[in-house]
């Protein structure tokens, strides 16, 4: 292979598990989407909220430190324990659970059909509390995450490539992220359980169908209320494994409530209601990004990746404002 | 004009439908609304009606448009909660039904303009009205395994019975959106007899359809309540099929009842036929 093959291959590879980050945080926004038709604003801050969750168990943090600190003139910030990964990862999701069940009981049941703007401004709300109370929780300092997630540039890989090149040329070999490649493992068996379980289980059968016609689903006594706190509860679930691998990737700090911004444009071009189409967009979306910066970017002085998703998205609407994998919006008249 | 349209028995109907079925003797009540009110805002849907459904019956409900048909029925299944009355259900009074306490009770109905599940198949759509049948938690779900797996190809296997029965095998694994009209209201009624109902309501089971599918539907609805005895309320425009399979027949008329009766007592008489029937009807 040539050297620009090689390149190609490598910002290609690179892409596609960008891509996949970014459609971990899509996904969260489909699973609401399609069983409410809300979009929900705070999935940012969801991910951000359950990886401080997470870190602050798992270090054995004590929450609230810094008020009980400031009120009591005490000194107090850890317990001394550290728990293992998987109880953390375990409670962390009881921690979620919990909160879609207040989120219900204290919003969403109190907004039932009302417009979904309504909504919408609702979870906007939700996004900025949760922000708030998850500073207050844990803390503003920037965290490191430690579930023993492989991570930095692959020896192995490098080794390999570099024989791929022609003799003589000084490729050095590929760079791959070990953490990309563990994001995208877990992307596809989260991905495949999503599926399994909508399509092969009771609950599975009961959330479609009241993503497809809330009054059918009633009248065959599926409890709206329920599949809400389910489907809030998944949400929290996709937020969090989200969390962890953006916060692995980059640290657990607030600016990880800004990935939901780069889950737009992958949810204009996948569709708001499609899972699959979350993970394509995040894929078409990521690699665009690298090809673009790797080939366009010395052009223009770089940076194309800040707004190149947002002008592919922008383009796409003209041609294709239902998404790739989308409901035909189709209105009779 | 109608020829009598005969029950036939079916291939494969051996199963039976009898998961709500209960020790109230057929002919007694089953359900009674007393003196219901139903407004929203200004307009009064419904003003103090009074009647009843017997088990084993097939009720009509009949009346010109608006006359609240639909917002009764609504009111059964626990869609629109009355600002008055009682509805009495298997011998318990409510003030209103909730939704899903109806289904659960065994309380199942079609709608008017049909509302399934587009995305999903036959075999699902008809699938998912079992869902109140089906008791095993989600963790056993999520696992997939033993218990939920058992249970799982128990429901699929009255389903199928469900399906042979209503004659839609062969589109089982379509999306129930690219069906023709009058499948899609068969697969609708499949839907709510999968939850094996003790009453079962239909929101006008044969609007818009041709003579041959309304001949169908007929002997569906007359098979549901001859070989599971089901009580069946329907809502039906189509008088000669209403004179033909109903019991009884209660008309409505601005929200109002102004009949209830045999359907011979109610061709011949005169508040109806000025309402609604518009001609007296011989037959």
């Amino acid at each position: 292979m040539s050297v620009a093959m090689l390149n190609l291959t490598e910002v290609v590879l690179n892409g596609l598990m960008a891509g996949i980050m970014y459609a971990l945080v899509a996904l969260g926004f489909v699973l609401i989407f399609k069983a409410s038709g809300i979009f929900n604003f705070a999935q940012g801050v969801m991910a951000l909220f359950a990886a401080l969750t997470l870190v602050g168990l798992q270090t054995g943090q004590v929450p609230f430190a810094h008020l009980i600190n400031a009120i009591f003139g005490t000194n107090i910030h850890h317990f001394g324990w550290t728990l293992p990964a998987f109880l953390a990862v375990i409670l962390t999701l009881c921690v979620m659970v919990a909160f879609a069940w207040a989120f219900e009981a204290l919003v969403l049941k109190h907004l039932v059909n009302q417009e979904p703007i309504i909504l919408f401004m609702a979870t906007i709300g939700l996004a900025y509390f949760l922000e708030g109370f998850g500073d207050l929780l844990w803390g503003a300092d920037i965290k490191a995450i430690n579930l023993g997630i492989p991570s930095g540039g692959s020896f192995w890989w490098e080794d390999v490539t570099r024989e791929w090149a022609p003799e003589g040329s000084d490729y050095w070999g590929m760079y791959i992220d070990k953490l990309d490649v563990v994001a995208t493992v877990v992307a596809i068996v989260l991905v495949t359980s999503l599926t399994l379980f909508a399509q092969y289980t009771r609950m599975g059968r009961a959330l479609r169908a009241v993503a497809d016609d809330h009054q059918a689903a009633l009248s065959v006594g599926i409890s709206l209320r329920t599949i809400w706190v389910v489907v809030w509860s998944i949400a929290g679930f996709v937020a969090l494994v989200a969390g962890v691998m953006w916060g692995a990737k980059s640290g657990v700090q607030f600016s990880l409530s800004l990935i939901a911004l780069k889950a737009l444009p992958v949810l204009i071009l996948g569709g708001f209601t499609s899972i699959p189409g979350a993970i394509v967009g995040g894929l078409i979306i990521g690699v665009g990004e690298k090809v673009a910066e790797f080939y366009i970017g010395p052009l223009v002085g770089g940076a194309i990746e800040n707004w190149f998703a947002y002008v592919v998205a922008l383009v796409f609407l003209l041609f294709r404002p239902q998404g790739l994998f989308g409901e035909r919006i189709i209105e009779r008249v | 004009m109608n020829a009598p349209i005969m029950p036939h028995p079916v291939a494969g109907t051996e199963f039976r439908l009898e998961a709500h079925q209960d020790d109230i003797p057929t002919g007694q009540t089953l359900l009674k609304v007393d003196n219901v009110s139903l407004s929203f805002g200004g307009v009064k849907a419904i003003r103090e009606v009074s009647f009843d459904i017997r088990k084993g019956e097939i009720r009509a409900i009949i009346g010109p448009n608006g006359a609240g048909k639909t917002s009764m029925l609504n009111v059964i299944n626990g869609f629109y909660t009355p600002q008055q009355g009682t509805i009495t259900y298997r011998g318990v009074p409510r003030r209103a039904m909730r939704s899903t306490q109806a289904a659960r009770q065994g309380i199942s109905r079609t709608f008017q303009n049909i509302a399934l599940f587009k995305g999903m198949s036959t075999l699902d759509n008809i699938m998912t009205g079992r869902i109140t049948l089906q008791k095993r938690n989600l963790f056993w779900q999520a696992l997939w395994h033993g218990p939920a797996q058992a249970e799982e190809i128990e429901h699929r296997l009255a389903v199928e019975h469900i399906i042979d029965f209503l004659e839609i095998a062969h589109i089982r694994k379509t999306p129930v959106g690219r069906l023709p009209y009058g499948l899609q209201k068969r697969v609708e009624l499949g839907r709510a007899l999968a939850a094996e109902p003790a009453l079962l309501l239909l929101d006008e089971p044969m609007a818009g359809m041709n003579l041959e599918e309304k001949e169908d539907m007929s002997r569906f609805i007359l098979d549901v309540n001859n070989q599971f005895g089901t009580t069946i309320a329907l809502i039906e425009h189509d008088m000669g099929v209403v004179m033909d399979i109903s019991d009884r027949i209660v008309v409505l008329d601005y929200g109002r009842k102004i009949g209830d009766g045999k359907p011979a007592e109610i061709a011949a008489d005169q508040a109806v036929i000025d309402a609604y029937l518009g001609v007296p009807h011989h037959d």
